[in-house]
Parts: C-alpha cells; structure tokens; sequence
C-alpha cells in the first residue's frame, strides 16, 4: 500500500440532527480521505431511512473525549446541591405547613415550552 | 508490574461482570482486544463477502419492486459491513493497523468468511432462500450478541438489527411469491432449499471443539462477548424455521429430522464438520471466485484511493 | 388530452426520460459491492436506486397513458425499443459484474456527473412548461437529484484536482463521454413536435444551459457527438446484453408472479 493510499483512510464522527428542535446525537464513524468526501458519504452511510434535518461531521483527531479514567472520575462526584433531587425533603416540610411543595411544573410558570 | 496488570484485569472482569460497556480506547487485556478483533473483523467481512451471492442477482430481479428491494438488501449488508469494520478498525488501530490489512488479511486467507458465502447462488430461488433462511439464521446470532460487553459492538449491532427486520420480511416476500407460483417456480425454491440446508446447519458453527478441534465459544462467553452456545441458536433457528418450512409444504432434505418431545430438542443430521472446515479455509464451491472478484475491486480502484489520499484535505 | 399528435408526442419524451434512468440505474446496479471503498459502496447504491425509482414514476405514468404494465415495458421490450441514450448503455469497464470486472471509476464519475447535469437542465426545463402530470412527478424527481449532483460533483472535482495518474484517466473518460453526450440532449426523429408543443425547449437551448454550467470549472472544450441516435431506437450491442441480463429471471418462467 502506498502513502497516498494509507491517507486515503481518516475517520471521520458523523452526527445529526432528526428536526430543527432535537439536539445533535452522535451516529457513527466513517472513512474517507477529506472531509468533503465524508459529508457525501454520511448521508448514505446512515440514513438510509430516515432524513435528517442536518449532518456534521467532523475528523476524529479534532476532538477531545475523555479517557477511561476520566469517566470513572466523574461517577464519584456529588452534584445533589444543585439538582433538584438534593431537595426531596423539602416535600415533607411543606406538608407540615399544610402545602403542597410548588412542582416544576408550578415554578416554570405558564410559559408554553 | 505484575500487580499492576492484575489489578488492572480485577478490574476490568469487574466492570463486565456488573454490566459495564467497555470502550474503544479504555484498558483490556490482550486476549480481549483479539478476541474482539477476531470476532466483529469476520462478521464484518463476512458482510462484505455476504453482498456478493445476493449482489449475482441485484441486476437480474424479475420486476422493478424486487430490483430496488434487493438493491436496498444488498446495499444494507455492505452498510453492516461498513459499521462493523469500523468496530474492529478501532480496535487495531493501536496495534497500527487499519482497513487495508483487514483486506490484505481476506486476501492472504487469514480472515475468514463465514461458510455461507462461499456457496453457490445459481437461482433466483437462492436469493430468496438466503434472504428468508440466511438473514434469519443471521438475527438469531446477532441479538444474542446486543448485550455484548464491547460497546461500540453492541451499538453496531443494534444499528444492523434494527434493519434485519425489513430483509426478513423481504426474503419471505420473495419465497412467498415462488411458493405460490407455477410448478417451475416451486421447483426452483424446493432445489435452492436442498442446496442450502447443509450449510444452514453449519452456519452456527460446531458444537464443541469435539468437531473441528478448535472453537473460540468459551472464551466469548465468559468475556460476554455471546450469552448463547453455538447449538442452542441452532435450536433456536430449528424451532422458528422448520413449522413454517413445512407450512409452505417444502420438503427438508433430512428424513431423520424431529423434534424430540422427551429432550425438548430438534435431532437433525450433524452435518460433515470436515467438510465445514474445507470451506471455511477457502475451499468451498466459490470460494476462489468470490476472493477473486474482491481483489478485482480492490486492484481496479486502488488509483482512487492513491489520487485522494494524496491530495491535501479541506479543499 | 389535446389531440393524438400530443399525446404520442408526450409518451415519447417520457420514454426518453424513463429509459435514460432505468438504463443508468442498472449500470449501478453492477457496481455494487466493487466501488473503490464501502463507504463509497452504500452511497453509490442509494444513487442506483434512486434513479430506479425515478424510472418507476415515469413508467407509471406511462401505464396511466395506456403503454402497459410497467414491469412489462421494462422486462420485455425488445432493445430498439428502448429510447435512452446511448451514453447510458455503455458498459462499466471491461469484463462483467460476475466475472473478471474491470470497471473505470473515472468514466462512471464523468459519465455521471455529466448526465445528471444534464437531467438537471432537462427537467428544469420541463418544470416551468409541459404536461402537468409529467410537472409533478419531475417536481419530486429534482429533490433527490440535487443530491446525486452533489455526489458526483465531489468526485469530478475531487479526481480533476489530484495526481497526474487520475487527471489522465478523468480526461481518457471526459473523452469517450463527450463522444456520445449529444445524444443525451436529442429528442429524435420527433423533435421538432416535442418541442413545438411546447413539451420541453429546444435542443440547442439545453446544451448551451448545460455547457455555461460546465465552463465555469473545465477549461478543456466541450464539443458533443453521438455515435448512433438511441431516442430512434438505435442502439450498440451492449444494451441487447443489459436487457437480456436485467430481464433473464422475468422471462425465464413468462407470465408468473415474481
């Protein structure tokens, strides 16, 4: 095999987008020797059923993802102080005051999402 | 040093032992990275040399609706093979090896070809029955492999699952059509089952090293790379297949062929393993053939890939 | 409809249109599985039928105008039948796509992004004036020819800009399409009804759309020729062999379903 040929091969990450409101999902990997090449290809590679609303692709080499230990890494932190379900017992108080604890619903008000 | 690796592997079972998805770039032992590559690089080209009998007959369909259906079969198959060679391609890449070697390895014989694809297509009757009896064969061992400990096999997997309903449905289309039809036709779908019903059998593989001295099942097992054993998904296709073979009023060249009340299993004729291993090392009936039009492909278009990996990328 | 000149008029055109597709997809349809990689193979398929599907609608149409069964028109006409251009009947490369293939990407690129240039022109031009069924169905039709377009576009400017290996082998193809584009843009012996009853514009006003389009990258000329004019039925062997490939399972057991 030749250089050029060797080069021919860049990975390439292929994400979309099912409609304009849905956020970008990952989809898989490719081969191709460019990027101009890896977006024609994308469409065909894997979605072959559905259509897309929008595709990106972008060279392997360009992103960063964590490592093994990264990712365990990140298993043992406690973020409960700024979720919601650090607050669960605030239930149980408010019933204590004969209220009902405001739901999510009550608190993001009547803006229609 | 040696602790260090103990730990390590401790680990490592730990995580398939509570259901982790192992990745692509995280720790493994060596025997789990060859196990991996040995496994997803033959079903994926298995896949690619899987298009080619189907693909004898994509141009020849006998109306517009079967030429684009199998057109989309076929075009499918290569897609799995493209996911999957993506998989193992991942998996080599550490050890400094891409998809060219893959293909180098299928040329020089050492990747194998699952033994289906080395047979002969010569009907459109085998088109139908490869992609009712084949294709079905092939779900069954897929999803027994879905919950696989190798995530980026597993998500591959479930991609190509999702598909294997709409081949399913169009090899039952297909046989329905010839076993509804004229005598000729039924002729045609009765010879391609007595064709293919040997290799059927051998499509799960051995059940035990007994037969071909040499299975890897073990291994996969207790890395969780299969959950089943290579019989029990014979089983299991038996089960599902055999009624509805019989329905059609087709005739299954085993007279000894039954299920089994008392043991709750199908006795079948165990087919001649030696012969399986002929044809698995590159000696079955298209074999060569098969190979060769591979390499044809790879020889003609090599130019492309030289032209374009030369070129500078973003332009 | 008007009368019966437009009316055997309109079925010609759209025979033109129909057989130029499905001839084309079936050239594709040999490609499967041996494109210069797999990425390239699934792609390429998705073109492939694509434009068998776009041969579907317009044969349709022709059953609806009382031509007959589609898989008929398809599976048993006889070749000089047939209306396509010539260009989309020849084959591959040398060798079959069973034995000993030695397919040319370079003249499937070219010969691609040519005619689907073409049939971009073409079908602009009957989108804005012609029978209205026919509008509809070429309205749907342009959609996923952009497509194509694109596919191909990438690949001829890709190759046209590489090593002198490929800029040779592109040029050998631009040759040999060129030879027998013209015969893309004729109508037959029935032009001149074709276009005066205002089916689709004339000829030359195509062909000069479709070379401004190209002009505007190549910088070698574009002079066209056909050998034989496939839109009167003539053809070269190599289109007697497509359709007796395309058609053996259909005639092998005549009037079965399949």
């Amino acid at each position: 095999m030749s250089e050029g040929e060797k080069d021919f091969y860049q990975v390439y990450e292929v994400f979309s987008k099912k409609n304009d409101k849905a956020p970008l999902q990952y989809q898989f990997s490719l081969l191709a020797p460019n990027r101009e090449l890896a977006f024609i290809m994308a469409k065909e590679n894997f979605f072959r059923r559905e259509q897309p609303a929008d595709i990106w692709v972008v060279k392997r080499d360009d992103i960063r993802t964590m490592t093994q230990e990264e990712r365990e890494g990140m298993k043992n932190l406690d973020k409960s102080y700024r979720e919601t379900k650090g607050y669960g017992y605030l239930k149980k108080k408010w019933r204590k005051y004969e209220q009902e604890q405001l739901t999510e619903k009550d608190i993001m008000g009547g803006g229609n999402h | 040093m040696e602790a260090v690796y103990q730990q390590n592997i401790d680990h490592f079972m730990d995580r398939i032992n509570n259901g982790e998805k192992i990745e692509a770039d995280d720790w493994m032992p060596d025997e789990y990275r060859e196990a991996l590559i040995r496994l997803i690089s033959m079903h994926g080209i298995s896949e690619i040399m899987g298009a080619l009998p189907e693909k004898e007959w994509v141009p020849k369909a006998p109306t517009l609706h079967r030429k684009l259906a199998i057109m989309a079969k076929v075009q499918d198959e290569m897609g799995h093979g493209q996911l999957l060679l993506r998989v193992a391609e991942d998996l080599m890449a550490p050890l400094g090896k891409n998809r060219d070697d893959i293909m180098k390895d299928l040329f020089s014989g050492r990747l194998k070809f699952h033994n289906v694809f080395h047979m002969e297509a010569p009907t459109w009757g085998d088109a139908g029955i490869i992609a009712w009896l084949v294709d079905g064969a092939a779900i069954i061992s897929q999803t027994m492999m879905l919950g696989t400990s190798y995530g980026p096999y597993g998500r591959a997997l479930k991609r190509i699952c999702a598909e294997e309903v709409f081949h399913a449905q169009h090899g039952e289309s297909i046989i329905m059509a010839l076993a509804e039809g004229t005598e000729e036709q039924r002729e045609l779908l009765q010879d391609a089952l007595n064709r293919w019903w040997t290799s059927l059998l051998m499509f799960f593989g051995p059940k035990s090293k007994n037969e071909t001295g040499h299975s890897n099942q073990d291994k996969n097992m207790q890395y969780k790379l299969r959950t089943k054993t290579n019989e029990e998904l014979r089983q299991e296709f038996l089960t599902k297949y055999v009624p509805r073979i019989w329905a059609l009023g087709l005739t299954i060249p085993d007279p000894t062929l039954k299920f089994d009340e008392e043991k709750s299993e199908w006795e079948y004729a165990d087919p001649d393993w030696s012969e399986f291993k002929k044809i698995v090392t590159g000696n079955g009936p298209k074999s060569k053939e098969r190979l060769a039009l591979r390499v044809r492909s790879y020889e003609m278009n090599s130019w492309v890939r030289e032209a374009l990996g030369k070129r500078p990328q973003h332009i | 409809m008007e009368s019966a000149e437009y009316r055997n008029s309109l079925i010609e055109l759209i025979y033109q249109l129909a057989d130029d597709d499905f001839i084309l997809a079936y050239r594709g349809s040999e490609w499967l599985g041996l494109a210069p990689h797999i990425e390239e193979d699934v792609a390429f398929s998705s073109i492939s039928q694509d434009l068998m599907g776009h041969a579907t609608l317009y044969y349709s149409l022709l059953e609806e105008l009382g031509e007959g069964d589609a898989d008929k028109l398809t599976h048993a006409r006889s070749p000089h039948d047939f209306h396509n251009a010539v260009l989309l009947e020849l084959p591959n490369g040398q060798g079959t796509y069973l034995e000993e293939p030695n397919y040319d990407w370079a003249f499937t690129v070219v010969r691609n992004y040519f005619y689907t240039l073409a049939k971009k022109v073409r079908l602009q031009s009957i989108k804005e004036n012609s029978y209205e069924s026919l509008q509809q169905i070429v309205k749907k039709i342009s959609v996923e020819m952009s497509y194509h377009l694109m596919h191909w576009e990438t690949w001829f400017d890709q190759l046209m800009n590489s090593t002198p290996e490929a800029k040779r082998r592109m040029t050998d193809a631009i040759n040999i399409v060129l030879k027998e584009m013209r015969g893309v843009f004729s109508y037959g012996e029935n032009g001149e009804k074709i276009v005066r009853l205002s089916l689709i514009e004339r000829e030359e006003v195509l062909i000069q759309r479709w070379k401004d389009i190209l002009n505007e990258k190549v910088d070698f000329s574009l002079d066209i020729e056909m050998s034989l004019d496939g839109r009167n039925g003539k053809h070269t062997d190599h289109l007697e062999g497509a359709l007796s490939t395309l058609s053996e399972v259909y005639q092998s057991v005549p009037s079965a379903e399949w």
